[in-house]
């Protein structure tokens, strides 16, 4: 394969599929290089003939690769309907990292909402692995229906592990007795030392918007509210142009940003120059 | 890289474009900066017109249906099927039980030897195509006024004119390069009139928009003239010199003052009075009129009342004024020019004229039928036991798609001829596969008469072959030999037989961006606009009737008016555009456009799927609210296969014209489950 | 590999001849030898530029070619890669050319467009279609009205970052090599040439004055700049602006400076169970809101306004950002091809009209 063509994936074998929820699935997949990765990186998948999306690593860097991908259209679409033993194209890993340094020494506060987990899921075995560099982990996981809560096994064991894990439904139903409502509705269970946390938020973009209000104004520093964002991409690398953001390409300067970085590309773009276009970075 | 000038492929602007080509392969497409339509631009269809000509799907050999599947077969095999069927038929039922379509999308030169082959191979005048779905009632109504059925003027004067009147048609988006003009008319101060019961684009930049309820053209135009007439502000002189029969039209428009036409059309009196004053007061007025126009059961008397508007104000016979039918596809102007309807032949000569009856027998040494054929609409309803069918799609692009498909279903034999496998192919007993505009040479006509010459940029995909060249296999076998060396040689027959192309020959159109029909010998430089000095028919007629509602309204049980159309990103059945990634991105679902008050009313959210019912059937389609549409109506674009809106069109026709009426019936609305 | 990307150098270093214009069409034919040679024609009036067959036909005297040279170094539509049973294959064109004839505004924009693609990870594609590129520019002496590179500095002529650039003296031309490889391709022919005089230089002299002094109309993108950033453009102007485009996509697939693509896949039959796919990439442009749409539908670019406001804020404010240099030559393209009338010309002018006063 040509390995200085970066637009040329390489094969890699699914060795492992698990359904998590009725939409999404777990791959497990192996390269036939090692390949090394951060928490936060993403990278394009494709199957031949459907095309290429961005998925972000939902393992650790001391677990094989794994990918959590819920069906949403036609490559997902096309990746759902792949078996163990199949193979597909992947290349990267693309993009910046979550930065862990914003969070040493300090409490920390996850966010996720939906697959948002997916991508924070490397970033709490850090802590879980190196949890003396950290004060404590508190993960808030808001899903829509109870069918679509995913990882709650893994929820009950990193748990065991000190996560402090809170999890909520949105629309609840007769088999749902835990708590209800809105992820940020929670926020108040959470017992962190606010002014002094990080906060690492992922999900869908109301869902991000709302959370990072929410933990701003409980008085975590717009630097240390962390967020990973989610566009077009075809690229991956910062040529295609399709994820932009105001000056910015979401594959290459992200898709990892800081709130006090999205405040300030609203404050000098103001609205509507990204696919954001809410009140908020607007672009 | 090699660059090949063509034209776009798309609509009846007939832009100049050039073809890349690398390795045999298209790699893209630039426009030309002096063709006189396109002017170094291009629409967003031209721009992406590189695509579909490569996408696998194309058709790439000859198909026969075997135990309800199609397989694979040789040309010899399918060719020699194709003959026998039709020749069996013919014997047995006679040669009016088959019925031809030529097709829009197709060379001039194509045309015309499809009507040769229907007329001296088959022995039938069964020959129509698509433009008897969009125009035919403009070639009956102006035939009627002028003696010729084509846009009077040129696109180039556009920008110098002073008004522009535009009824039924959405222009920037449908002929987007005359929108261009248009536009930039309006930077050089002229006034647009724009009569279109949608806020169509145009509408942006118009001084006057007559909102009119649809399928009430007939009486805003007259009570326009009734303004015209009752100010004064007649040319009285063109209607004295140039005119016949105002008296008896002068009686009729009394009848339609602006407060009664303000009751039928819901435009207020005052302004029809203001949009009288403002076409009629300027000298440089120009008139354009489209689809919304022509495809009522009135459009004949639609097209009349625009003749008549246009005579009254003595705008015509000069550049900058006119009467301007904006035609859709890019070659149905030289479909019908080259006789591919069932009463004329080429230029316009009609069948039942015993004198060019001869002069086609004596050129093509057969006898010729000499009862005028049946249309389009009259071959797919009853009529026909057997069908061939060149680069059309009645299943898709026909009203009342349900009842089109049982007769295809019915039908003996069914032959298409294209270049993708479409939903009328779904019926064929042999599919044969054809060349795309950049695999041939020939002669496109657009919509304001310009005959232009398109380039073979690379070879056609494995087996498939121009059209031409498939109709001269078949009619060979049929016992009428054709034989040509290249389409240049079709066109000397075709300037042979046809005054209007006297002079068209390939090497005088490849020497600049081809000639404007009428243009009768080898030293004509083509004709900028028509009807100088004196009508095609010598003296110009009024022609107007009276209002007639439209076939369906909306009542109890079908509330709403449904009104169709294309939009700007799609074309017509989607054959080439869904092929285009970058188009199809941009509307891949079938979008209803409904207002904001129904939408409340229904309980309608934006993007929610509803189901959309008329009397003849029944699609799910996805919700666009949008002040665009007025309340009551709702409009659907007919390009998408999975959500027809020509299921539930009424295949009510035109009297005369024998259009259907597309732009008017009853539906029901409601959500989807 | 080497590669043979203009290497910006100081004047006093530049290498210079002189070839009589007599020889022009033999050194080409030289050149033709070893390289494709691609050179605008005239057809129908229209400046074309596509592979020479016949080098007496080459425009010399004429205005930039439509569409620009990028469209050799990024095709509007271009296969990637297949995919077969055999694994998958690169196709990457690595053809040498010389693309002779074009224009100063278009060098400039070749120069900020390897710093786009070769900078971070490098485009493989444009990179190698670049390596094997040399472009023969032409200093401009018949700017088109809708030209204003001369404002921008990207034109008539080039100070530095040609390969090689030609002035037209008259009867002969003088020669300037850029860099090195087009210093040792010129020293492959040096017996055509000889060393300039002073009457050259001169000559020299007066060919840029006079060129310079062709242009009607500067067009200040700083002026542009400036306004939008102090937030003096207001969106209602914007909503106007938007309000006449087309939604052709033509400003930026004519544009040498519009550099984003998508990627389609296609399945081929190339024989019973042998299915090959081919990748490819085509133009694909930020005017469409499609562009940006996000799987399920969500459109986050659907008003047209933000669109258009994109594409002028990329040219004006983000490129000098992220390149150092306005996203725009000044080369008019976009005002040739623009139905709506709102190409950067315009839009500048207009802009100017409504805000700089007060
Ligand atoms: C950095 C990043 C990380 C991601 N991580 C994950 C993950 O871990 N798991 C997961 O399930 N999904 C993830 N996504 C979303 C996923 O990429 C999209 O759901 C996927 O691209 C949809 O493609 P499709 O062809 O199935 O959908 P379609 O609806 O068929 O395609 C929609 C169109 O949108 C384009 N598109 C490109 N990127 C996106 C996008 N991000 N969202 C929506 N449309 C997009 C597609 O190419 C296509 O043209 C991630 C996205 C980004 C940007
Ligand atoms: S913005 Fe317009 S003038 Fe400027 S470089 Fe692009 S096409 Fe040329
Ligand atoms: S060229 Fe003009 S009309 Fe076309 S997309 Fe660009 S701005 Fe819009
Ligand atoms: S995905 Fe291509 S630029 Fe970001």
């Amino acid at each position: 394969m040509n390995a200085n063509n970066v637009y040329t994936p390489s094969e890699a074998l699914i060795e492992e599929v698990i359904t998590l929820s009725r939409n999404v699935n777990l791959y497990t997949v192996k390269t036939k290089e090692e390949i090394k990765w951060l928490p936060g990186q993403f990278f394009m998948v494709s199957v031949f003939g459907f095309g290429e999306a961005p998925i972000s690593v939902t393992s650790s860097a001391r677990e094989p690769l794994k990918f959590c991908i819920k069906k949403v259209g036609h490559v997902t679409g096309a990746i759902h309907g792949l078996r163990a033993g199949d193979t597909i194209g992947i290349r990267g890993p693309y993009g910046n990292a979550f930065p862990l340094d914003v969070a040493r020494g300090r409490d920390v506060v996850i966010i996720a909402g939906g697959l948002g987990i997916a991508p924070l899921r490397p970033l709490i075995h850090e802590f879980m692995e190196n949890g003396k560099d950290y004060a404590r982990v508190f993960l808030l996981s808001g899903s829509k229906t109870p069918a679509d809560v995913i990882y709650s096994e893994e929820c009950a064991l990193w748990e065991k592990r000190g996560i402090r894990v809170t999890l909520t439904v949105d629309c609840p139903d007769d088999s749902w007795d835990v708590c209800t409502g809105l992820v940020t509705a929670h926020l108040d269970k959470v017992e962190a030392d606010f002014q002094n946390a990080a906060s690492y938020i992922c999900g869908p973009e109301v869902m991000i918007e709302a959370a990072m209000k929410a933990v701003s104004a409980r008085g975590i520093p717009e630097e240390r509210i962390i967020t990973t964002l989610e566009a077009h991409m075809k690229c991956g690398v910062g040529k295609c142009g399709h994820c932009y953001m105001g000056p910015k390409y979401i594959c290459t300067d992200g898709p990892v940003f800081s709130y006090k970085e999205l405040r300030r590309l609203a404050e000098r773009f103001g609205k509507g120059h990204g696919p954001q276009d809410d009140p908020m970075w607007g672009y | 890289m090699e660059k090949f000038l063509t034209v776009c492929p798309y609509c009846g602007c007939g832009c100049g474009l050039y073809l890349h080509t690398e390795g045999g392969r298209i790699t893209g497409v630039s426009p030309s900066r002096n063709h006189p339509v396109n002017t170094g631009s291009l629409c967003v269809k031209g721009w992406n017109s590189y695509e579909f000509i490569q996408h696998p799907d194309r058709l790439k050999y000859p198909m026969i249906r075997e135990r309800g599947a199609l397989r694979r077969a040789t040309w010899k095999e399918a060719l020699r099927k194709v003959a026998g069927e039709l020749s069996r038929i013919k014997d047995s039922r006679g040669p009016d039980a088959i019925g031809v379509l030529s097709s829009a999308k197709c060379t001039n030169e194509e045309n015309y030897l499809m009507m040769k082959f229907a007329r001296a191979a088959i022995g039938t005048n069964n020959i129509d195509h698509c433009a008897r779905l969009c125009h035919s009632s403009s070639v009956g109504g102006l035939s009627a006024a002028f003696g010729s059925g084509a846009m009077t003027n040129s696109i180039t004067e556009i920008k110098d004119a002073r008004v522009l009147f535009v009824i039924g048609s959405n222009t920037t988006e449908q002929h987007p390069m005359i929108g261009m003009h248009m536009l930039d008319a309006v930077d050089r101060g002229a006034s647009l009139i724009v009569a279109d019961p949608r806020k169509i684009p145009l509408a942006g930049f118009a001084r006057i928009h007559l909102r009119h309820r649809c399928g009430t053209d007939v009486a805003l135009l007259l009570s326009i003239m009734n303004v015209i007439v009752a100010e004064g502000l007649v040319d009285v002189e063109f209607v004295r010199r140039r005119t016949e029969n105002f008296d008896a039209f002068s009686s009729l428009l009394e009848e339609y003052r602006p407060d009664t036409g303000e009751r039928i059309t819901g435009v207020k009196a005052d302004d029809i009075k203001k949009a009288a004053r403002l076409y009629a007061s300027e000298k440089r007025s120009m008139f354009f009129y489209s689809m919304g126009i022509t495809q009522h059961v009135t459009g004949v008397d639609n097209v009349k009342a625009c003749a008549d508007l246009v005579m009254l104000a003595g705008h015509i016979g000069l550049p900058m004024t006119g009467l301007n039918p904006l035609r859709g596809q890019n070659n149905v102007q030289g479909a019908c020019d080259m006789g591919a309807l069932p009463d004329y032949y080429s230029g316009y000569q009609a069948v039942k004229n015993p004198a060019s009856r001869r002069k086609f027998e004596k050129a093509w040494r057969k006898r010729l039928p000499d009862r005028p054929g049946l249309t389009l609409m009259e071959m797919l309803h009853d009529g026909v036991r057997a069908m061939f069918v060149m680069g059309e799609n009645p299943a898709l692009s026909d009203p009342d798609t349900t009842h089109v498909r049982e007769r295809l279903e019915r039908l003996d034999f069914l032959a298409v001829q294209d270049i993708f496998l479409t939903e009328t192919s779904e019926y064929a007993d042999v599919v044969l596969p054809a060349a795309s505009f950049a695999e041939k040479d020939g002669t496109f006509t657009n919509t304001e008469r310009r005959v232009q010459l398109i380039r073979k940029a690379v070879e056609p995909p494995q087996e498939a072959r121009p059209d031409w060249q498939i109709i001269c296999n078949l009619s060979g076998l049929m016992g009428a030999k054709m034989h040509y060396r290249g389409t240049y040689e079709i066109m000397e027959e075709i300037a042979l037989l046809t005054p209007h192309y006297g002079g068209t020959l390939h090497h005088r159109l490849d020497e600049g961006f081809g000639l404007q029909w009428p243009c009768p010998d080898i030293s004509h430089t083509g004709t900028p606009y028509l009807h100088r000095k004196k009508f095609a028919r010598g003296l110009g007629s009024f022609t107007s009737v009276g209002y007639m509602p439209p076939a369906e309204l909306p009542d109890g049980d079908f509330p709403f008016l449904l009104t169709t159309g294309r939009i700007s990103f799609q074309y017509h059945t989607g054959t080439m555009t869904r092929r285009t990634h970058i188009i199809e991105r941009e509307e891949p679902v079938c979008l209803m456009e409904i207002n904001p008050e129904d939408a409340k009313r229904l309980g309608i959210a934006e993007r929610q799927g509803v189901r959309v019912k008329s009397r003849r059937g029944e699609i799910t389609v996805t919700a666009a609210i949008t002040e665009r549409t007025p309340e009551g109506t709702v409009f659907l674009p007919f390009h998408y296969r999975e959500a027809a809106a020509n299921i539930l069109t009424n295949p009510a026709l035109d009297p005369a014209a024998k259009i259907p009426e597309f732009k008017v019936c009853a539906v029901a609305i409601e959500k989807a489950g | 590999m080497k590669k043979n990307m203009p290497v910006p150098i100081k004047t006093e270093a530049v290498k210079e001849w002189v070839l009589d214009k007599n020889h022009l069409s033999y050194w080409l034919r030289q050149l033709r030898k070893d390289f494709e040679l691609v050179a605008p024609l005239r057809e129908r009036n229209d400046i074309v530029l596509k592979r020479i067959d016949r080098i007496h036909e080459i425009a010399l005297d004429c205005p930039a070619s439509i569409p620009s040279p990028k469209e050799f170094l990024f095709p509007q539509f271009e296969p990637m890669l297949t995919k077969g049973t055999d694994g998958i294959s690169d196709l990457r064109d690595g053809s040498k050319r010389v693309i002779f004839g074009v224009r100063s505004c278009d060098v400039s924009a070749v120069n900020l467009l390897d710093k786009f693609y070769l900078s971070g990870i490098a485009d493989p594609y444009y990179e190698s279609r670049r390596k094997n590129t040399l472009f023969i520019s032409l200093v401009c002496n018949v700017p088109d009205g809708t030209c204003f590179c001369a404002g921008l500095g990207t034109g008539p002529y080039l100070k530095t970052g040609y390969d090689i650039q030609l002035y037209d003296l008259g009867d002969r031309y003088l020669l300037q090599a850029g860099s090195k490889d087009a210093e040792r391709l010129v020293g492959r022919h040096r017996f055509l040439m000889r060393k300039p005089s002073k009457t050259d230089h001169e000559d020299q002299y007066e060919a840029q004055a006079s060129s310079k002094a062709m242009f009607a109309e500067r067009i200040s993108l700083e002026g542009a700049r400036q306004m939008i950033t102090d937030g003096k453009v207001a969106d209602d102007f914007w909503q106007d602006v938007a309000e006449r485009c087309f939604e052709c996509g033509g400003c930026v697939y004519e544009c040498p400076l519009c550099t984003c693509f998508s990627v389609i896949d296609r399945k081929y039959n190339a024989g019973p169970a042998d299915e090959q796919v081919e990748r490819s990439r085509l133009w694909d442009a930020c005017m469409f809101k499609g562009f940006t749409g996000m799987a399920g539908g969500a459109l986050p670019a659907e008003k047209r306004i933000l669109r258009t406001k994109r594409w002028f804020y990329h040219k004006l404010i983000y490129y000098p950002e992220t390149l150092g240099a306005f996203g725009c030559t000044g080369c008019g393209r976009c005002t040739i091809t623009c139905p709506g009338k709102i190409d950067m010309a315009s839009v500048v002018h207009r802009m100017g009209n409504e805000y700089s006063k007060g």
